[in-house]
């Protein structure tokens, strides 16, 4: 479909400050254009929420890590069988699968634009296995996607960090990204996943250091989130940090932030890291303290990385955090090592509500919300599969947006570690239609740099999502009346029925030639991959712009 | 005659270990040389010579004539097979797997008949592993368990480990204790520091022991029931093992052996190596051999959920390892019509003499040479990696490029989709004529 004017609904468009006003929004040609001649197709939208399509900034659903994952659960996939959608299209092939907590691609590409979410993010590709993502992302349709390399283990980086040689870091980073088609330089528990490789278990602070006292969490991120930052890359550095998931690691949250201060930089799954520990050195919430911080310093985003209880499957390049999670919980672990540049753990979890610490866990997530007095800057995720699906966000989205509807979850719990949480408080915040747009939407996508993306002003990609009010907003949100993807009408009465390709996100960063000599003798020192076969040829689409340098 | 040229830094997929250093020399329109294979290799490459046949029924045919008829005949199927073989880009796999999943058919590759052991094994407890780099960067104690490198894997001794210098290795050979394990005639062949033997039924009993020695650390005083031998050696093995900072075992995912295939030997393997890194790091690497087995796998679990042994008869793809394996199917003649892609050289002899007794569809590289696929339609193609580009994974999954050396073949891949395009368009117009009107 060609032009598409949508009529007659409540616009909700944070990012040109549209708050419900009801107007017409008109598609030409996959984007939103100023005006439609009167014979242009329409689309009844009276009494509906129309709001630009969903991001996802930070979910794990196209990798050969997430692949480790869905090896490992064919007993819950033969639980959740998905069948092949009724595609209006002759050309489109439809696809059956397997859902649950890590569904297969094609049924992850349905399930997102069932949900209203056009654009998805894999946050974790170790750069030797980006060409598995990108054949994964190519089968999962609909949705626009792209992924963040993983940078804050790599051999070679950290070789640069220790003869504190920044520029060629910068000049590293960016072949990398370039070289791989990713979007965004990632940072999970730098030094930390090293220290696993080489047989370390204990915690890592911000100053400990990796064999050299000068390569340390501390000088790794400095150097990535300047190289981001200097390469002026859509999205800042995605930063996990160290400790995730042990109790006391708000310490190193805040740490952390501190040491990047006046610095342009995200951290994800913020709800992982923002544990205290009380005198007696029991778990509880330090969401104020984390908030407190975000709150009060413009540069730093994040997101939440919320639980949800229910099943779960962690995915992480954070492989001792999941040799920890395998030796307390005894489920059972699938760990790879990938060569030189980072780790995978797997292992499947279930948050249960009478669990103290999951409970916690699902008080912190609502506390930062909560707390937040900019959604532009905390945004909504589950960190996908790892806190829950992204299936729940219905349900998260209703847990913000009405307080007796939580107040009621609240009283299920188990309250044993809640005690100092700002949710038992009496927090009575409710986010409002236009909050959940910014913080499901509009946000990723300004975070994320995406400047087509997140709002509905004449240029913006027409993606679009158009709700039915429903007072449960739960199911409000999750079964939208109409979505449409680059001004394709993809799901139509609630009914998935056009599955067309997503575009790939990606940047190519230019960099000085010259950094390739080196990097080429290193290949061939330690390398099992020749030098010219690691970079992608063909990643699909053209970049986007990175600013200019 | 034309100067030969010489194309560097190809994918060679004569084994799992997938060197990606080859320069392959060619001539006019044959491969002469590929320089840095090894044997196995070379057999891979070959001359580059392939067949291009179509014939439907014995008969040669055009192109469109024989995928209208191939997508005919399968559509008419009422328990259809598609059978991956190795030998196949995974772009070709992963068209396969959409025809599959179109035409409700069952779905296996060469996994379930050569590796499915190994497989459950690691699906029902997990894997402590690694990719082929971490081996051969960190590894300082490595085990070879029974596995014939040398036949098998030629140059993964020099490629990977215990060979090649790295970054936590720095004298190469010399920075790692290497043990080889022999177990009856199978030999580990590598270059070793120490050199074990044990007959083959007393294999289990010194993993499960190994693993005891490795979580008890003291376990002087268990296993009085075995041989004073047995518990020497897995002792000194445990003691060996724990002293490595990196330790690696290495064995093979698909012994020729068919009877050292069993579940509890691979199950063993992998705790063991799960036990190790309790009290240091350890990587277990199950070699894959040729023909992008470990990318079948990796394709059918991404759009499945499942490596193998899958059957899409319910319109959502069912796990069937059990009873429900290629073999089996054939086997039971629950099959009626078999759509085989990639090299059916490269199909277990068990499987290909079951075909003969099935209407089949065979589509890939030499497919008009299979004896049991004469009576049927066949489609020679280009080899994914010679005569077309694309993607393939080695036995770790990392991924690297195939190339072409060659032009002027099919590409298998390709002609999947367009049987694809066929079997969803004569399925289109047989569900047109009955719209379902619930009238609600």
């Amino acid at each position: 479909m060609n032009q598409l004017r949508i009529t007659g609904g409540s616009v909700y468009d944070p990012a040109n400050a549209v708050d419900g006003d009801v107007r017409d929004i008109c598609i030409e040609g996959g984007r939103v254009v100023a005006s439609l001649p009167d014979s242009a197709p329409r689309l009844d939208a009276r009494g509906m929420v129309v709001m630009p399509g969903g991001v996802d900034m930070h979910c794990h659903v196209a990798s050969s890590s997430v692949n480790v994952a869905r090896r490992l659960l064919p007993e819950e996939h033969s639980r959740h069988p998905a069948t092949a959608p009724l595609l209006d299209s002759a050309t489109e092939v439809p696809r059956s699968g397997a859902d649950g907590t890590v569904p297969t691609t094609f049924t992850t590409g349905y399930r997102y634009a069932g949900l209203g979410y056009t654009t998805v993010f894999d946050a974790a590709v170790a750069p030797i296995m980006a060409r598995t993502a990108h054949s994964q992302l190519d089968d999962t349709p609909i949705v626009d996607g792209g992924f963040f390399a993983l940078l804050g283990n790599d051999e070679y980086l950290l070789r640069l960090v220790d003869s504190s040689d920044r520029e060629r870091a910068r000049e590293y980073a960016a072949w990398v990204l370039a070289s791989v088609g990713a979007y965004a330089i990632k940072i999970v528990n730098p030094a930390g996943v090293e220290l696993w490789k080489r047989g370390t278990k204990d915690r890592t602070d911000l100053d400990t250091a990796l064999g050299s006292r000068r390569v340390t969490p501390r000088a790794i991120l400095e150097t990535l989130v300047d190289a981001a930052n200097s390469l002026q890359l859509p999205h800042a550095a995605h930063i996990h940090c160290n400790n995730l998931g042990l109790p006391g690691n708000s310490v190193t949250t805040l740490a952390t932030m501190a040491a990047l201060d006046g610095r342009r930089a995200h951290f994800t799954h913020l709800q992982f890291h923002s544990y205290g520990t009380t005198p007696e050195g029991r778990w509880r919430s330090a969401a104020r303290e984390i908030m407190a911080y975000l709150n009060t310093h413009q540069h730093v985003s994040g997101d939440v990385g919320q639980v949800m209880f229910g099943p779960a499957t962690t995915i992480t390049a954070d492989a001792p955090v999941e040799y920890l999670l395998h030796k307390s919980s005894g489920r059972k672990w699938a760990n790879v090592d990938i060569e030189l540049e980072t780790g995978c753990g797997v292992v499947p979890h279930e948050y249960r509500d009478r669990n103290a610490v999951a409970a916690l866990q699902w008080a912190i997530g609502l506390e930062l919300f909560l707390l937040s007095s900019d959604p532009w800057r905390l945004v909504l995720s589950t960190d996908h599969p790892n806190g829950g699906s992204f299936k729940s966000y219905p349900e998260l989205i209703r847990l913000l947006m009405d307080r007796a509807y939580r107040d009621e979850q609240i009283g299920r719990v188990e309250k044993k570690l809640l005690a100092g949480s700002a949710l038992t408080d009496g927090l009575g915040r409710e986010y409002s239609l236009s909050e959940i747009a910014i913080i499901t939407r509009a946000g990723p996508a300004r975070l994320l740099g995406l400047r087509h993306k997140g709002h509905l002003a004449v240029g913006a990609d027409a993606d679009v999502t158009i709700y039915v009010p429903d007072d449960n907003r739960a199911t409000m949100f999750a079964t939208p009346r109409y979505v449409v993807k680059g001004g394709v009408l993809t799901v139509e009465e609630g009914h998935l029925r056009r599955a067309p390709a997503g575009h790939r996100l990606y940047v190519r960063p230019s960099y000085d030639q010259s950094v390739t000599h080196d990097i080429e003798r290193y290949f061939d020192q330690f390398g099992t991959v020749r030098f010219a076969n690691y970079p992608i040829a063909g990643v699909r689409g053209s970049p986007l712009p990175v600013g200019a340098r | 005659m034309t100067q030969p040229s010489v194309t560097g830094n190809v994918t060679c997929l004569g084994c799992g270990c997938a060197c990606d250093d080859i320069e392959v020399v060619v001539a006019g329109d044959r491969i002469v040389d590929a320089r840095n294979a090894c044997q196995r290799g070379r057999q891979w490459f070959g001359d580059g010579q392939v067949p291009s046949a179509i014939r439907v029924d014995g008969a040669d045919a055009g192109l469109e004539q024989a995928v209208s008829s191939a997508a005919t005949r399968l559509c008419e199927a009422a328990r259809p097979l598609v059978y991956l073989a190795p030998g196949l880009s995974c772009e070709a796999q992963r068209e396969a797997v959409a025809v599959a999943d179109l035409l409700r058919a069952r779905l296996d590759s060469i996994t379930s008949d050569t590796a499915l052991t190994g497989m459950l094994a690691s699906q029902e407890h997990g894997s402590a592993s690694a990719t082929l780099g971490e081996l051969r960067n960190r590894a300082d104690v490595i085990l070879f368990w029974g596995i014939d490198l040398e036949a098998r894997y030629p140059r993964f001794a020099s490629r990977y480990a215990p060979g090649p210098v790295g970054v936590y290795v720095p004298d190469g050979r010399r920075s790692r204790t290497v043990i080889a394990m022999d177990i009856g005639q199978a030999t580990a062949t590598v270059d070793s520091d120490v050199r074990v033997a044990i007959e083959p039924a007393d294999e289990l009993a010194t993993l499960t022991t190994l693993e005891a020695c490795v979580r008890s650390r003291d376990a002087s005083n268990n296993f009085a029931s075995l041989a004073e031998r047995l518990r020497n050696t897995a002792r000194e093995l445990a003691t060996a093992l724990l002293a490595g900072r990196y330790t690696a075992l290495v064995y093979d995912a698909e012994p020729d052996d068919r009877s050292a295939r069993t579940s509890a030997r691979f199950e063993a393997l992998a705790s063991l190596a799960q036990a190790l890194n309790d009290r240091t790091r350890c990587a277990a690497f199950a070699l894959r051999a040729g023909g992008n087995r470990s990318g079948a796998d990796s394709v059918l679990v991404a759009q499945t959920g499942y490596p193998c042994a899958t059957d899409f008869a319910r319109g959502y793809p069912r796990y069937v390892p059990h009873a429900g394996t290629a073999l089996d199917a054939l086997r039971d003649r629950n099959v009626d019509a078999v759509l085989v892609v990639g090299e059916p050289t490269g199909i277990p002899g068990n499987l290909a003499a079951s075909l003969s007794n099935v209407r089949t569809v065979v589509i890939g590289p030499h497919a008009s040479t299979a004896a049991w696929g004469a009576h049927g339609i066949v489609i020679d193609t280009g080899v994914d990696g010679i005569h077309a580009s694309g993607t393939a994974l080695r036995t770790d999954e990392v991924p690297l490029p195939l190339r072409a050396t060659l032009s002027g073949q099919r590409s298998t891949a390709e002609t999947i989709r367009a049987v694809t395009s066929n079997v969803r368009r004569t399925l289109q117009n047989a569900h047109a004529s009955s719209p379902v009107a619930l009238g609600l």
